[in-house]
Protein backbone atom coordinates (compact mmCIF):
# COMPACT_ATOMS: atom_id res chain seq x y z
CA UNK A 1 0.00 0.00 0.00
CA UNK A 2 2.69 2.35 0.93
CA UNK A 3 6.20 2.00 -0.86
CA UNK A 4 7.31 5.15 -0.38
CA UNK A 5 10.73 5.68 1.22
CA UNK A 6 11.29 8.16 4.85
CA UNK A 7 12.44 10.92 3.12
CA UNK A 8 9.47 10.96 0.77
CA UNK A 9 7.33 10.67 3.52
CA UNK A 10 8.99 13.16 5.33
CA UNK A 11 9.04 16.01 2.47
CA UNK A 12 5.33 14.74 1.13
CA UNK A 13 4.70 14.13 -2.35
CA UNK A 14 4.28 17.52 -3.88
CA UNK A 15 1.43 17.06 -6.60
CA UNK A 16 -1.76 19.34 -7.12
CA UNK A 17 -3.51 17.67 -4.70
CA UNK A 18 -0.76 18.43 -2.14
CA UNK A 19 -0.88 21.97 -2.97
CA UNK A 20 -4.85 22.43 -2.67
CA UNK A 21 -5.16 20.35 0.87
CA UNK A 22 -1.98 23.09 2.08
CA UNK A 23 -3.27 25.78 0.70
CA UNK A 24 -6.87 24.69 1.92
CA UNK A 25 -5.15 24.40 5.53
CA UNK A 26 -3.31 27.48 5.77
CA UNK A 27 -6.61 29.40 5.18
CA UNK A 28 -8.34 27.04 8.02
CA UNK A 29 -5.52 28.22 10.07
CA UNK A 30 -5.53 31.75 9.24
CA UNK A 31 -9.45 31.57 10.14
CA UNK A 32 -9.25 29.43 13.12
CA UNK A 33 -6.54 31.71 14.60
CA UNK A 34 -8.95 34.52 14.37
CA UNK A 35 -12.74 33.40 14.79
CA UNK A 36 -12.15 30.35 16.44
CA UNK A 37 -10.16 31.01 19.53
CA UNK A 38 -10.09 32.38 22.81
CA UNK A 39 -7.73 34.91 24.11
CA UNK A 40 -6.40 34.03 27.34
CA UNK A 41 -2.89 36.42 27.14
CA UNK A 42 -1.06 39.33 24.98
CA UNK A 43 -1.09 38.22 21.58
CA UNK A 44 -1.74 34.79 22.89
CA UNK A 45 -4.88 32.37 22.53
CA UNK A 46 -6.20 28.77 23.45
CA UNK A 47 -6.91 28.44 19.23
CA UNK A 48 -8.11 25.07 17.51
CA UNK A 49 -6.48 26.20 14.58
CA UNK A 50 -3.35 23.93 15.71
CA UNK A 51 -5.38 20.78 15.12
CA UNK A 52 -4.83 22.00 11.43
CA UNK A 53 -1.30 21.26 11.01
CA UNK A 54 -2.32 17.94 12.25
CA UNK A 55 -4.92 16.54 9.58
CA UNK A 56 -2.49 18.29 6.88
CA UNK A 57 0.25 15.89 8.41
CA UNK A 58 -1.50 13.21 8.92
CA UNK A 59 -2.88 13.49 5.06
CA UNK A 60 0.65 14.85 3.07
CA UNK A 61 3.27 14.48 5.67
CA UNK A 62 5.38 16.52 7.96
CA UNK A 63 6.83 19.18 5.62
CA UNK A 64 3.23 20.23 4.10
CA UNK A 65 1.85 20.38 7.63
CA UNK A 66 4.99 23.32 8.06
CA UNK A 67 4.12 25.17 5.49
CA UNK A 68 0.27 24.90 6.35
CA UNK A 69 0.68 26.08 9.92
CA UNK A 70 3.63 28.81 8.76
CA UNK A 71 1.72 30.28 6.00
CA UNK A 72 -1.37 29.95 7.97
CA UNK A 73 0.25 32.03 10.56
CA UNK A 74 1.11 34.94 8.27
CA UNK A 75 -2.28 35.04 7.08
CA UNK A 76 -3.52 34.78 10.81
CA UNK A 77 -1.63 37.95 11.07
CA UNK A 78 -2.29 39.53 7.88
CA UNK A 79 -6.24 39.28 8.67
CA UNK A 80 -6.66 39.60 12.19
CA UNK A 81 -4.73 42.64 12.76
CA UNK A 82 -2.11 42.66 15.75
CA UNK A 83 1.20 43.18 13.88
CA UNK A 84 3.40 40.57 11.97
CA UNK A 85 5.51 38.45 14.39
CA UNK A 86 7.25 36.17 11.62
CA UNK A 87 9.06 34.95 14.61
CA UNK A 88 5.97 33.00 15.82
CA UNK A 89 5.27 31.85 11.99
CA UNK A 90 8.50 29.96 12.10
CA UNK A 91 7.62 28.37 15.53
CA UNK A 92 4.38 27.43 14.26
CA UNK A 93 5.63 26.20 11.27
CA UNK A 94 8.81 24.35 13.58
CA UNK A 95 5.80 23.07 15.82
CA UNK A 96 4.04 21.88 12.35
CA UNK A 97 6.96 19.44 11.42
CA UNK A 98 6.19 17.50 14.91
CA UNK A 99 2.51 17.37 15.17
CA UNK A 100 2.38 16.73 11.05
CA UNK A 101 5.05 13.61 11.51
CA UNK A 102 1.73 10.80 11.39
CA UNK A 103 3.03 9.31 8.45
CA UNK A 104 6.94 8.48 9.53
CA UNK A 105 5.26 6.55 12.73
CA UNK A 106 2.82 4.87 10.61
CA UNK A 107 -0.47 6.60 11.16
CA UNK A 108 -2.97 6.91 8.27
CA UNK A 109 -5.43 9.07 8.74
CA UNK A 110 -6.77 8.75 4.99
CA UNK A 111 -6.91 5.01 5.35
CA UNK A 112 -8.10 4.92 9.03
CA UNK A 113 -5.30 3.35 10.64
CA UNK A 114 -5.06 5.73 13.80
CA UNK A 115 -4.26 3.18 17.16
CA UNK A 116 -2.97 3.27 20.71
CA UNK A 117 0.55 3.16 20.25
CA UNK A 118 -0.28 6.15 17.55
CA UNK A 119 -2.00 8.56 19.88
CA UNK A 120 1.11 7.84 22.65
CA UNK A 121 3.90 8.65 20.33
CA UNK A 122 1.56 11.92 18.93
CA UNK A 123 1.27 12.86 22.48
CA UNK A 124 5.02 12.52 22.95
CA UNK A 125 5.97 14.41 20.06
CA UNK A 126 3.42 16.90 20.66
CA UNK A 127 4.82 17.92 23.80
CA UNK A 128 8.61 17.46 22.76
CA UNK A 129 7.59 19.62 19.62
CA UNK A 130 5.82 22.60 21.58
CA UNK A 131 8.95 22.99 24.35
CA UNK A 132 11.50 22.77 20.80
CA UNK A 133 9.61 25.48 18.82
CA UNK A 134 8.59 27.78 21.06
CA UNK A 135 11.24 26.92 24.12
CA UNK A 136 13.88 27.33 21.61
CA UNK A 137 13.13 28.31 17.68
CA UNK A 138 10.90 31.28 18.48
CA UNK A 139 12.94 32.87 20.96
CA UNK A 140 15.98 32.28 18.83
CA UNK A 141 14.17 34.22 15.85
CA UNK A 142 12.76 36.76 18.56
CA UNK A 143 15.89 37.79 19.93
CA UNK A 144 17.43 38.16 16.39
CA UNK A 145 14.57 40.53 14.82
CA UNK A 146 13.30 41.75 17.67
CA UNK A 147 15.34 42.14 20.55
CA UNK A 148 14.19 43.87 23.46
CA UNK A 149 11.02 41.62 23.21
CA UNK A 150 12.70 38.41 24.88
CA UNK A 151 10.73 38.58 28.49
CA UNK A 152 7.63 38.97 26.74
CA UNK A 153 8.37 35.91 24.07
CA UNK A 154 8.98 33.94 26.66
CA UNK A 155 6.04 34.72 29.18
CA UNK A 156 4.05 33.72 26.32
CA UNK A 157 6.13 30.47 24.95
CA UNK A 158 4.70 28.93 28.15
CA UNK A 159 1.29 30.29 28.06
CA UNK A 160 1.36 29.10 24.44
CA UNK A 161 3.08 25.98 25.04
CA UNK A 162 0.52 24.96 27.64
CA UNK A 163 -1.95 26.18 25.48
CA UNK A 164 -1.36 24.31 22.47
CA UNK A 165 -0.64 21.15 24.13
CA UNK A 166 -4.05 21.63 25.79
CA UNK A 167 -5.48 21.93 22.78
CA UNK A 168 -3.05 19.20 20.69
CA UNK A 169 -4.17 16.69 23.48
CA UNK A 170 -7.70 17.37 24.07
CA UNK A 171 -9.21 17.99 21.17
CA UNK A 172 -6.59 16.23 18.62
CA UNK A 173 -6.68 12.76 19.48
CA UNK A 174 -10.79 12.93 19.39
CA UNK A 175 -10.80 14.57 16.17
CA UNK A 176 -8.20 12.51 14.74
CA UNK A 177 -9.92 9.28 15.80
CA UNK A 178 -13.47 10.64 14.39
CA UNK A 179 -11.55 11.80 11.04
CA UNK A 180 -9.82 8.00 11.23
CA UNK A 181 -13.22 6.15 11.65
CA UNK A 182 -14.69 8.10 9.01
CA UNK A 183 -12.40 6.81 6.34
CA UNK A 184 -11.38 3.18 8.13
CA UNK A 185 -13.02 1.41 4.81
CA UNK A 186 -11.88 -2.04 3.52
CA UNK A 187 -9.52 -2.57 6.70
CA UNK A 188 -10.39 -5.83 7.74
CA UNK A 189 -9.76 -6.90 3.31
CA UNK A 190 -6.31 -9.22 2.74
CA UNK A 191 -5.03 -9.21 -0.67
CA UNK A 192 -5.15 -12.60 -2.23
CA UNK B 1 -19.05 39.64 7.75
CA UNK B 2 -16.23 38.70 6.40
CA UNK B 3 -16.70 39.10 2.46
CA UNK B 4 -15.49 42.58 2.71
CA UNK B 5 -11.44 41.29 3.64
CA UNK B 6 -10.53 39.97 0.52
CA UNK B 7 -11.79 41.37 -3.21
CA UNK B 8 -11.50 39.30 -6.20
CA UNK B 9 -12.02 42.04 -8.81
CA UNK B 10 -9.32 44.92 -9.02
CA UNK B 11 -10.89 48.48 -8.35
CA UNK B 12 -10.39 51.38 -9.95
CA UNK B 13 -8.10 53.71 -7.83
CA UNK B 14 -4.83 54.31 -7.77
CA UNK B 15 -3.38 51.90 -5.31
CA UNK B 16 -6.02 49.49 -6.88
CA UNK B 17 -4.66 50.39 -10.47
CA UNK B 18 -0.80 49.24 -9.52
CA UNK B 19 0.65 45.89 -10.21
CA UNK B 20 0.54 43.35 -8.34
CA UNK B 21 4.86 43.34 -7.90
CA UNK B 22 4.70 46.75 -6.89
CA UNK B 23 1.82 46.61 -4.55
CA UNK B 24 3.80 43.19 -3.22
CA UNK B 25 6.94 44.77 -3.03
CA UNK B 26 5.97 47.70 -1.22
CA UNK B 27 4.34 46.18 1.57
CA UNK B 28 7.12 43.94 2.54
CA UNK B 29 9.27 46.61 2.69
CA UNK B 30 6.72 48.68 4.98
CA UNK B 31 6.38 45.59 7.06
CA UNK B 32 10.24 45.25 7.98
CA UNK B 33 9.85 48.91 8.19
CA UNK B 34 7.79 48.75 11.00
CA UNK B 35 8.86 45.86 12.45
CA UNK B 36 12.57 46.86 12.82
CA UNK B 37 12.05 49.72 15.42
CA UNK B 38 9.45 51.70 18.28
CA UNK B 39 10.92 55.04 16.98
CA UNK B 40 7.57 57.28 16.71
CA UNK B 41 9.52 59.82 14.58
CA UNK B 42 9.45 56.92 11.93
CA UNK B 43 5.93 55.08 13.05
CA UNK B 44 3.95 58.06 12.57
CA UNK B 45 4.63 58.96 8.70
CA UNK B 46 3.57 55.64 8.24
CA UNK B 47 0.53 55.98 10.22
CA UNK B 48 -0.49 58.85 8.56
CA UNK B 49 0.24 57.36 5.09
CA UNK B 50 -1.96 54.42 5.99
CA UNK B 51 -5.19 56.30 6.66
CA UNK B 52 -4.17 58.61 3.85
CA UNK B 53 -4.41 55.33 1.64
CA UNK B 54 -7.05 53.41 3.61
CA UNK B 55 -9.30 57.02 2.66
CA UNK B 56 -8.21 56.31 -0.89
CA UNK B 57 -9.39 53.30 -1.25
CA UNK B 58 -12.91 53.96 -0.70
CA UNK B 59 -13.87 50.83 1.58
CA UNK B 60 -17.40 49.73 2.22
CA UNK B 61 -17.49 51.76 5.44
CA UNK B 62 -19.48 49.96 7.40
CA UNK B 63 -17.51 46.69 7.31
CA UNK B 64 -14.31 48.67 7.65
CA UNK B 65 -15.54 50.26 10.91
CA UNK B 66 -16.05 47.05 12.50
CA UNK B 67 -12.84 45.48 11.89
CA UNK B 68 -11.16 48.84 12.85
CA UNK B 69 -13.13 49.16 16.09
CA UNK B 70 -12.13 45.82 16.97
CA UNK B 71 -8.47 46.07 16.02
CA UNK B 72 -8.44 48.59 18.46
CA UNK B 73 -10.20 47.44 21.78
CA UNK B 74 -7.84 44.29 21.19
CA UNK B 75 -4.98 46.22 21.08
CA UNK B 76 -5.57 48.10 23.76
CA UNK B 77 -6.36 45.05 25.93
CA UNK B 78 -2.87 43.44 24.53
CA UNK B 79 -1.40 46.75 25.81
CA UNK B 80 -2.87 46.09 29.48
CA UNK B 81 -2.08 42.93 29.40
CA UNK B 82 1.59 43.47 28.44
CA UNK B 83 1.69 46.38 30.77
CA UNK B 84 0.80 43.94 33.39
CA UNK B 85 3.13 41.11 32.51
CA UNK B 86 6.29 43.95 33.15
CA UNK B 87 5.77 46.95 34.17
CA UNK B 88 9.24 48.02 34.26
CA UNK B 89 9.59 48.31 30.70
CA UNK B 90 11.30 52.16 30.50
CA UNK B 91 13.97 50.63 32.25
CA UNK B 92 14.85 47.72 30.26
CA UNK B 93 14.19 50.24 27.29
CA UNK B 94 15.42 53.67 28.24
CA UNK B 95 17.33 52.85 31.14
CA UNK B 96 15.84 55.51 33.67
CA UNK B 97 12.92 55.48 34.99
CA UNK B 98 10.58 58.72 36.19
CA UNK B 99 7.84 57.93 38.12
CA UNK B 100 3.87 59.31 37.81
CA UNK B 101 2.38 57.49 40.33
CA UNK B 102 2.08 54.03 41.42
CA UNK B 103 -0.14 50.88 42.64
CA UNK B 104 1.96 48.67 44.53
CA UNK B 105 5.95 48.40 44.86
CA UNK B 106 5.58 46.27 41.69
CA UNK B 107 3.13 48.10 39.77
CA UNK B 108 4.37 51.12 39.22
CA UNK B 109 3.14 54.19 36.17
CA UNK B 110 6.13 55.75 34.58
CA UNK B 111 6.62 58.31 31.61
CA UNK B 112 9.27 56.27 29.95
CA UNK B 113 6.31 53.04 29.97
CA UNK B 114 3.60 55.16 29.43
CA UNK B 115 5.60 56.30 26.47
CA UNK B 116 6.73 52.89 25.30
CA UNK B 117 3.05 51.40 25.22
CA UNK B 118 2.30 54.25 23.07
CA UNK B 119 4.83 53.68 20.71
CA UNK B 120 3.74 50.19 20.43
CA UNK B 121 0.10 50.63 20.32
CA UNK B 122 0.49 53.05 17.27
CA UNK B 123 3.02 50.65 15.30
CA UNK B 124 0.32 48.08 15.84
CA UNK B 125 -1.88 50.17 14.80
CA UNK B 126 0.08 51.21 11.81
CA UNK B 127 0.78 47.76 10.53
CA UNK B 128 -2.72 46.96 10.95
CA UNK B 129 -3.16 50.19 8.64
CA UNK B 130 -0.82 49.05 6.66
CA UNK B 131 -1.96 45.37 5.63
CA UNK B 132 -5.47 46.41 5.66
CA UNK B 133 -4.51 48.84 2.49
CA UNK B 134 -3.07 45.66 1.27
CA UNK B 135 -6.14 43.17 1.92
CA UNK B 136 -8.62 45.36 -0.16
CA UNK B 137 -5.95 46.75 -2.49
CA UNK B 138 -4.92 43.25 -3.95
CA UNK B 139 -6.50 40.06 -5.52
CA UNK B 140 -5.63 36.93 -4.62
CA UNK B 141 -3.73 36.14 -8.25
CA UNK B 142 -2.06 39.69 -8.41
CA UNK B 143 -0.48 38.54 -4.83
CA UNK B 144 0.50 35.29 -6.24
CA UNK B 145 2.04 37.20 -8.97
CA UNK B 146 3.75 39.67 -6.54
CA UNK B 147 5.29 37.01 -4.85
CA UNK B 148 6.65 35.51 -7.98
CA UNK B 149 7.89 38.45 -9.05
CA UNK B 150 10.34 38.07 -5.79
CA UNK B 151 11.39 34.53 -6.63
CA UNK B 152 9.27 33.09 -4.75
CA UNK B 153 8.68 29.30 -6.20
CA UNK B 154 5.70 29.47 -7.59
CA UNK B 155 3.82 26.24 -6.16
CA UNK B 156 4.36 28.24 -2.87
CA UNK B 157 2.67 31.48 -4.89
CA UNK B 158 -0.06 28.97 -5.45
CA UNK B 159 -0.49 28.04 -1.84
CA UNK B 160 -0.41 31.63 -0.69
CA UNK B 161 -2.82 32.45 -3.44
CA UNK B 162 -5.83 29.83 -2.71
CA UNK B 163 -5.79 30.42 1.02
CA UNK B 164 -5.92 33.99 0.70
CA UNK B 165 -8.93 33.16 -2.10
CA UNK B 166 -10.13 30.44 0.37
CA UNK B 167 -10.75 32.24 3.12
CA UNK B 168 -14.00 34.15 2.45
CA UNK B 169 -15.40 30.58 2.03
CA UNK B 170 -13.75 28.96 5.17
CA UNK B 171 -15.01 31.99 7.25
CA UNK B 172 -18.72 31.62 5.12
CA UNK B 173 -18.69 28.38 6.50
CA UNK B 174 -17.59 28.65 9.69
CA UNK B 175 -20.84 31.29 10.09
CA UNK B 176 -23.00 28.89 8.80
CA UNK B 177 -22.57 25.73 11.03
CA UNK B 178 -22.20 28.01 13.91
CA UNK B 179 -25.80 29.34 13.11
CA UNK B 180 -26.98 25.48 12.29
CA UNK B 181 -25.86 24.97 15.79
CA UNK B 182 -27.20 27.48 17.17
CA UNK B 183 -30.72 26.64 15.75
CA UNK B 184 -30.29 23.37 17.21
CA UNK B 185 -29.89 24.78 20.63
CA UNK B 186 -26.53 25.06 21.29
CA UNK B 187 -25.35 28.09 23.46
CA UNK B 188 -22.20 30.12 21.68
CA UNK B 189 -23.05 33.79 23.16
CA UNK B 190 -19.37 34.19 24.82
CA UNK B 191 -21.58 36.32 27.06
CA UNK B 192 -23.85 33.65 28.45
CA UNK B 193 -20.99 30.72 28.36
CA UNK B 194 -18.20 29.30 30.30
CA UNK B 195 -14.66 29.06 29.52
CA UNK B 196 -15.02 25.19 29.42
CA UNK B 197 -18.15 24.96 27.58
CA UNK B 198 -17.00 27.61 25.12
CA UNK B 199 -14.12 25.46 24.31
CA UNK B 200 -16.25 22.56 23.80
CA UNK B 201 -18.69 24.39 21.49
CA UNK B 202 -15.73 24.96 19.55
CA UNK B 203 -15.06 21.91 18.95
CA UNK B 204 -18.76 20.97 17.79
CA UNK B 205 -18.09 23.67 15.29
CA UNK B 206 -14.25 22.29 14.05
CA UNK B 207 -15.36 18.91 13.47
CA UNK B 208 -17.27 19.88 10.38
CA UNK B 209 -15.68 22.70 9.24
CA UNK B 210 -12.09 20.64 8.91
CA UNK B 211 -14.53 17.69 7.37
CA UNK B 212 -16.15 19.89 4.41
CA UNK B 213 -13.30 22.23 4.22
CA UNK B 214 -10.67 19.10 3.25
CA UNK B 215 -13.74 17.45 1.24
CA UNK B 216 -13.24 20.67 -1.55
CA UNK B 217 -9.69 19.23 -2.17
CA UNK B 218 -10.57 16.37 -4.48
CA UNK B 219 -12.58 18.71 -6.70
CA UNK B 220 -10.45 21.77 -6.61
CA UNK B 221 -6.91 19.57 -7.32
CA UNK B 222 -8.62 17.81 -10.28
CA UNK B 223 -10.08 21.04 -11.84
CA UNK B 224 -6.46 21.90 -11.95
CA UNK B 225 -4.58 19.20 -12.80
CA UNK B 226 -7.62 19.34 -15.90
CA UNK B 227 -6.03 22.81 -16.50
CA UNK B 228 -2.43 21.27 -16.26
CA UNK B 229 -1.02 23.00 -13.26
CA UNK B 230 2.04 21.74 -12.45
CA UNK B 231 3.53 20.69 -15.82
CA UNK B 232 5.75 23.28 -16.50
CA UNK B 233 8.91 25.10 -14.89
CA UNK B 234 7.74 28.55 -15.30
CA UNK B 235 4.21 30.35 -14.96
CA UNK B 236 3.09 33.99 -15.85
CA UNK B 237 -0.05 35.60 -14.27
CA UNK B 238 -2.92 37.09 -16.55
CA UNK B 239 -3.27 39.57 -13.52
CA UNK B 240 -0.18 41.15 -13.92
CA UNK B 241 0.21 44.19 -16.57
CA UNK B 242 3.35 46.12 -17.38
CA UNK B 243 4.67 48.83 -15.70
CA UNK B 244 2.62 52.48 -15.74
CA UNK B 245 3.99 55.68 -14.97
CA UNK B 246 2.50 55.10 -11.86
CA UNK B 247 4.33 52.02 -10.81
CA UNK B 248 7.82 53.51 -11.95
CA UNK B 249 6.96 56.37 -9.27
CA UNK B 250 6.02 54.06 -6.72
CA UNK B 251 9.46 51.70 -7.34
CA UNK B 252 11.39 55.19 -6.91
CA UNK B 253 9.60 55.24 -3.19
CA UNK B 254 10.08 51.55 -2.15
CA UNK B 255 13.63 51.29 -3.46
CA UNK B 256 14.62 54.32 -1.90
CA UNK B 257 12.91 53.26 1.38
CA UNK B 258 14.21 49.98 0.99
CA UNK B 259 17.64 51.29 1.18
CA UNK B 260 17.01 53.48 4.46
CA UNK B 261 15.54 50.24 5.80
CA UNK B 262 19.14 48.05 5.11
CA UNK B 263 20.89 50.95 6.60
CA UNK B 264 18.65 51.67 9.38
CA UNK B 265 19.15 47.53 10.22
CA UNK B 266 23.18 48.03 9.50
CA UNK B 267 22.74 51.05 12.12
CA UNK B 268 20.67 48.83 14.76
CA UNK B 269 23.60 46.26 14.41
CA UNK B 270 26.48 47.72 13.83
CA UNK B 271 26.47 51.48 15.28
CA UNK B 272 24.50 50.81 18.08
CA UNK B 273 21.56 53.19 16.76
CA UNK B 274 18.56 52.76 19.52
CA UNK B 275 15.34 51.34 18.69
CA UNK B 276 13.51 53.71 20.76
CA UNK B 277 12.82 57.72 20.88
CA UNK B 278 12.75 59.07 24.17
CA UNK B 279 12.23 63.41 23.57
CA UNK B 280 11.65 64.45 27.55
Amino acid sequence: MNKKTTLQKFIGVWNTKTIVGVAIGAALFGVLMNFGSIRIFTNTSLTTAMIVPVIVGGLFGPVPAAVAAGVGNVIADLISGSGFWFDWSIGNAVLGLFIGALPLYGAYIEDGIFEIKHMVIYAILCIVGCAISFGLVTPVFTYLWYGGELTITLYQSVVGSISNIIVLLVIGIPVLKVLASRNSRGQNLKAE
Amino acid sequence: MNNFIINLIPGETFLHKLSGTTKVRLFFVLIVYLIMSFDLRLIVPVLILGIIGLISLKPKLKSVRYIIIFVVVMNLVNILLYYLANPHLGMLYFGHETIWFQFTDHYIVTYEEVWFLLSRFLKMIASFLISLDFILAITPSEFAAGLYSCKVPYKICTIVEMAFRYIPDIARDYQNIKVSMQARGVELDPKKTGLIKRIKQNILILIPLVITSFDRIGNISNAMDLRGFGKGKKRSYYSEHGETPNDRKVKVVYILLGIFVVAYIIGRVFFNVSEVWYPF
